[in-house]
C-alpha cells in the first residue's frame, strides 16, 4: 500500500471517529447518562459516602470498581444501542454503502467507547484523588487506568452481540437489563462479599466481575484469585460475544432482522 | 485530497494531545508522600498501620488496620475508629505478619541481632550456652527498644558421653543412666531451662559415616518422664526415623528434626498425630546438607548492606553430602506429616553449614511449602503453632494484647510465600528494626609486604612469612583427629590421622600469615594460592580463615596429593565467602575418610 492509500485509509477512519464522537457528543440522551453517572455515583457513594460506608478504604475500592463501571457504560450503549439505533434510523444502512470500510464504523464506535472511558477514568480518579483523599502509587494510577480501559474489549464485544441480535429501542432495554444488574453483581458498586454466597457464585460468570477483579488486583483489594484465571474468562467470553455478533449479522444478512431501516422487512 | 491530509494529520495532533493531556493528569495524581510510605517514616511504639492485609497467626485477612499502643496490639478490625494524631503506616499492596518464631535455633554471638534483622523476633534455642538464660528471660519479659530476638532455650542438652552435642567446645553434663535423669532435668530447670533437649543420636542415619554413643531407651524415657514431673516439655533430636518412633512412644514432646533414613508410612504418621507430638523438620540445614540452594538464592537476592558476615559465611559454608536422597526423603517425610495432621513446626538449625540467622527462616518457609503446605499452614508453622508448642506467649499472632512483633512485606504473601523476604519494616515490641547489618570490626589487618610472600621451608618451620606453622585439628571442636608436622629435607612433612568424633573431622597444618595467630592480612592484589604437594593419594583441602565469624565452617577448596611432587594452583575466589584483603590463615588439612594420611608441601606462595 502506498503511502497516499495509508493516508487516504487513515483519513477515513479518523473521520468516521470523529463524526461518531461528535455525534454522541450531540446526543445528550448518550452522553450525559455515560459520562455523568459514573461521576455523579462515584461522587455519591465513594467520596461523600465513602469512608463511612462498608469500609475505611471503600473510597479506594470503589475508585477502581466505578472505574470499570466507567469504562463499561459507552462500551455496551455505543455498541449495543447505538449500533441498533443506527441501524433502525438508517444511518447503518447508509454508512455500508458508502465505500468506507465497516471496519471504520466498528473502530470508531471502539475509539469513542475508550475516548469516553477515558474521560470517565480521568473524571473519578480526580474526584477519588481530590474528594476522597486516595492515594496510590504513580504506577498504581497508571496500571488501573490501563486495565480498566482494556475492557472496552470485553465489553464491546457483548455490546455489539446485544446490538447485533436487538432492535432500536428494544436495545436500550435490553442493555440496561445487562448493564445494571451486572454491575451490581460483579461488586462495581458494593463488594459482593456482602452478598449472599448464591449471588456470589454468579459473579464468576460475569465479564465485568472478572474485569473489577483485575482492577482491584492492582490495588491489593481484590478476592485473591489468578490474574490468568481472568484474563482467561475475559478472553473466552469475548471470543464468545463475537461468534455471537457474528451469528446476528448474518441472520440479518438472511432476512429475519434487516439492516434497513424499519426493523423486519 | 490536501484538504483530506491535513484534516488526517489535524486529527492525529488531536489524538497525541488528548493521549498526552490524559497522562499528563494521571502523572498528577497524588503518590503516597516520602513521609507516609511504607518503609520511610518508622513511627514506634504507638501507631496504626492502616488497610493491610495480615495474617493474624491462623488465616489472611484484608483490608485490616492494627492499632499498636505501648508496644502491644490493642486493637485489629476493618475500619478502626482510629485517633487523629496517631501516626499511620499505609499498608496497602503490603502483608503484615507476625514476628517469626525459628523453632531450631543455636544462639552465638550476635546471631541474635542477624535474626531480627530478617523479622524472626524470637528463637526456640535447642541447645547453648545456658548462662544466657537469665539476661534472656529479663530481656523478653519487658517491653522496650531491643536489636536482638526473643531468646527462649532448652539451655544445654541430655547426650551420653562423647555423644552428640559434646563437639562443639562447651561444657555438657552428660549422663550414661536412667536413675540420672530425674537430677539432671532438675539441674536444667535451675538453670533456667524452658523445655528439655534429649538427644537419641548414634549417627546411623548418615550411613555410619559418624558413629557416635548415645542414650539408651531407658534413659530417654526417663528423662522425658522426669521433664513432664519437672512441668517441662521435652523434645528429641532425631535423624533416624526407628530412635524418632521410639522418642514418640517414649512420650516425647516434640522432635526437632526430621528423619533422613526412611519415609514414614501413613499408618505411623496417622500414629504421631494421635500421639499429639509436634515435628520442627529443619528442611533448611537438612535439604542445604543434600545440595539444595534455596537459601543461597535468598542471599543472591538480599541487599549486601543487610547480610552480616557471619551470615554468609555460615550459610556459604554448607558441608555437601554430594546429592543423595536424603533431602528428597526429609520432604515427603514432612508431606505426610502434615498430611496426617501431624503439627509441622518451621526452624532451621542455625547456625549450622548451610543455614544463616534469620535469613534461612524464608527459605525454611519455602521449603515447607514445597513439601505441600498451603501458605496459611506455612505461616503458622512459622508463628503460632510455634508459640504453643513451646508455651510462648502473647507471641505468635496479631491479636489484641499480643506484644507487637510485626513484620511488613511487599505483595500478597498469601499468593507466594517467598513475598516474606521482601521485607519493608520490622517492629519489635513495637519498636522499628534499623536493618542494616553493622560492619564487623575489622581494624588491625596487617599489610602484606610487597613482593613475593614465599615459604620454602630450606630453614625450618618457623622461617617464611607471619606467625608460621601449626598443626591444626579437629580437637579444638571435641573430636579426637591427631596431626604432627616436621621439616624434612626442605619440606613440611604433615602425618596423623582423622578420627570420629566430631561430625566434620579435620587434622593437618594451619598458617598462620598474620603477625600473631587470626590476625588477618590484607592480601589485595594478590589472586593466586600455589604450592607444591606430594603424599599418600589421599585428597586433601585447603581452608581459607578471614577475619571473626569464629566457629562457623570456613570457605575451602580440594587438592590432591599423589606420589610426585605436583604444582597446585588455586584462584583465591574458588574460596566462595573469601575476601583477599581480609586473610588470617590457611589450612591444609585431611578431612573424610577417616584413617591415617601423610603429606607433604613446599614452595607455598600467595601471588
Amino acid at each position: 500500500m502506498t503511502a497516499a492509500r495509508l493516508a487516504h485509509r487513515w483519513r477515513i477512519y479518523a473521520l468516521e471517529a470523529r463524526y461518531q464522537f461528535l455525534m454522541v457528543l450531540r446526543e445528550p440522551a448518550f452522553a450525559i447518562p455515560t459520562l455523568l453517572f459514573p461521576l455523579i455515583f462515584y461522587l455519591f457513594f465513594g467520596v461523600v459516602m465513602g469512608a463511612g460506608s462498608f469500609s475505611a478504604a471503600a473510597p479506594t475500592y470503589m475508585l477502581a470498581t466505578y472505574s470499570v463501571f466507567g469504562v463499561m457504560g459507552p462500551s455496551l450503549f455505543g455498541f449495543g444501542a447505538g449500533l441498533a439505533m443506527e441501524r433502525d434510523s438508517g444511518v447503518l444502512l447508509l454508512k455500508l454503502t458508502t465505500p468506507m470500510p465497516a471496519a471504520a464504523y466498528l473502530l470508531a464506535k471502539v475509539a469513542m467507547a475508550i475516548a469516553f472511558g477515558a474521560a470517565v477514568i480521568l473524571g473519578i480518579f480526580l474526584l477519588g484523588a481530590y474528594g476522597a483523599g486516595v492515594i496510590l502509587y504513580r504506577w498504581q494510577w497508571f496500571a488501573l487506568a490501563g486495565v480498566v480501559l482494556a475492557g472496552v474489549v470485553p465489553f464491546c464485544a457483548l455490546g455489539l452481540a446485544v446490538g447485533a441480535w436487538s432492535r432500536g429501542r428494544a436495545a436500550v432495554a435490553i442493555t440496561n437489563l445487562v448493564f445494571l444488574p451486572m454491575a451490581m453483581l460483579s461488586g462495581l458498586w458494593i463488594p459482593i462479599t456482602i452478598f449472599p454466597a448464591a449471588l456470589q457464585d454468579v459473579a464468576n460468570v460475569l465479564p465485568a466481575y472478572h474485569q473489577a477483579q483485575l482492577a482491584l488486583k492492582i490495588i491489593a483489594m481484590d478476592g485473591g484469585q489468578a490474574t490468568l484465571l481472568h484474563v482467561s474468562v475475559l478472553g473466552v467470553q469475548s471470543l464468545g460475544f463475537l461468534t455471537v455478533a457474528a451469528f446476528g449479522f448474518r441472520r440479518a444478512e438472511t432476512g429475519a432482522v434487516s439492516i434497513r431501516p424499519g426493523g423486519m422487512s | 485530497m490536501k484538504e483530506g491530509n491535513r484534516s488526517g494529520i489535524r486529527s492525529v495532533w488531536i489524538l497525541a494531545a488528548a493521549a498526552g493531556g490524559f497522562i499528563g493528569a494521571l502523572a498528577t495524581l497524588p503518590v503516597p508522600d516520602s513521609a507516609a510510605a511504607p518503609g520511610q517514616e518508622l513511627p514506634e511504639s504507638r501507631f496504626a498501620i492502616t488497610d493491610v492485609t495480615l495474617f493474624d497467626g491462623e488465616a489472611f485477612r484484608r483490608n485490616q488496620d492494627v492499632w499498636i499502643e505501648e508496644g502491644r496490639v490493642s486493637r485489629v478490625g476493618e475500619r478502626l475508629r482510629l485517633p487523629e494524631d496517631l501516626p499511620r503506616v499505609d499498608g496497602r499492596g503490603h502483608t503484615l505478619l507476625p514476628g517469626l518464631i525459628d523453632g531450631h535455633y543455636h544462639t552465638t554471638g550476635g546471631a541474635l541481632g542477624d535474626a531480627l534483622r530478617f523479622g524472626v523476633t524470637s528463637v526456640l534455642d535447642q541447645f547453648s550456652d545456658p548462662g544466657l538464660l537469665p539476661g534472656a528471660k529479663a530481656a523478653r519479659g519487658e517491653i522496650a527498644r531491643t536489636a536482638e530476638a526473643d531468646l527462649y532455650s532448652a539451655g544445654i542438652l541430655a547426650t551420653a558421653p562423647g555423644g552428640h552435642g559434646t563437639q562443639f567446645g562447651m561444657a555438657v553434663e552428660t549422663l550414661t543412666e536412667p536413675a540420672a535423669a530425674a537430677a539432671w532435668v532438675r539441674a536444667r530447670k535451675a538453670e533456667g531451662s524452658d523445655w528439655i533437649k534429649i538427644v537419641s543420636e548414634d549417627g546411623a542415619a548418615y550411613g555410619g559415616a559418624f558413629q557416635m554413643p548415645a542414650l539408651d531407651r531407658e534413659t530417654i524415657g526417663a528423662l522425658i518422664a522426669a521433664a513432664h514431673a519437672e512441668g517441662l516439655r521435652a523434645v528429641v533430636h532425631v535423624t533416624g526415623m526407628e530412635r524418632a518412633l521410639e522418642a514418640v512412644a517414649l512420650g516425647a514432646d516434640g522432635l526437632v528434626h526430621v528423619w533422613i533414613d526412611a519415609v514414614i508410612s501413613e499408618e505411623d504418621a496417622r500414629g504421631l498425630a494421635e500421639a499429639g507430638v509436634f515435628v520442627v523438620p529443619t528442611l533448611s540445614v537438612i535439604a542445604g546438607m543434600f545440595g539444595d540452594s534455596t537459601g543461597l538464592r535468598i542471599l543472591a537476592a538480599t541487599d549486601d548492606s543487610l547480610v552480616s558476615p557471619a551470615q554468609r559465611q555460615t550459610l556459604t559454608g554448607a558441608m555437601s553430602f554430594g546429592g543423595g536422597p536424603g533431602g528428597t526423603v526429609a520432604i515427603e517425610n514432612v508431606r505426610r506429616l502434615h498430611a496426617a495432621g501431624v503439627p509441622v513446626l518451621a526452624g532451621t538449625d542455625v547456625p549450622n553449614p548451610g543455614t544463616a540467622a534469620g535469613l534461612s527462616m524464608h527459605g525454611e518457609l519455602r521449603l515447607l511449602a514445597r513439601a505441600g503446605l498451603e501458605t496459611a499452614d506455612v505461616l503458622a508453622a512459622a508463628t503460632s503453632k510455634a508459640a504453643e508448642a513451646f508455651g510462648v506467649p502473647e507471641r505468635g499472632r496479631i491479636a489484641e494484647g499480643y506484644v507487637a512483633d510485626l513484620v511488613l512485606v511487599r505483595g500478597d504473601v498469601e499468593r507466594d510465600v517467598s513475598h516474606t523476604a521482601d521485607i519493608v519494616t520490622i517492629w519489635k515490641d513495637g519498636y522499628a528494626i534499623a536493618r542494616r547489618a553493622a560492619a564487623e570490626p575489622i581494624a588491625e589487618i596487617a599489610p602484606a609486604p610487597e613482593g613475593p610472600i614465599f615459604v620454602d621451608f630450606d630453614g625450618g618451620i618457623d622461617a617464611g612469612f607471619g606467625f608460621g606453622w601449626q598443626a591444626t585439628t579437629d580437637a579444638m571442636n571435641g573430636g579426637a583427629s591427631t596431626a604432627d608436622l616436621t621439616v624434612e629435607a626442605g619440606a613440611l612433612v604433615v602425618r596423623g590421622e582423622t578420627k570420629a568424633g566430631f561430625p566434620f573431622p579435620w587434622a593437618g597444618a594451619i598458617w598462620f600469615t598474620g603477625p600473631e595467630p587470626m590476625r588477618a592480612v590484607d592480601f589485595s592484589g594478590r589472586t593466586t594460592l600455589r604450592f607444591r604437594a606430594r603424599g599418600d593419594g589421599r585428597s586433601y583441602a585447603v581452608m581459607l580463615f578471614g577475619a571473626g565469624a569464629a566457629g562457623t565452617v570456613p570457605p575451602m577448596a580440594p587438592f590432591r596429593a599423589g606420589p610426585e611432587w605436583a604444582v597446585v594452583e588455586i584462584p583465591l575466589e574458588s574460596f566462595a565467602t573469601a575476601d583477599p584483603s581480609v586473610i588470617a590463615a590457611l589450612a591444609f588439612v585431611a578431612q573424610a575418610p577417616l584413617g591415617s594420611f601423610a603429606f607433604e608441601l613446599d614452595d607455598v606462595e600467595i601471588r
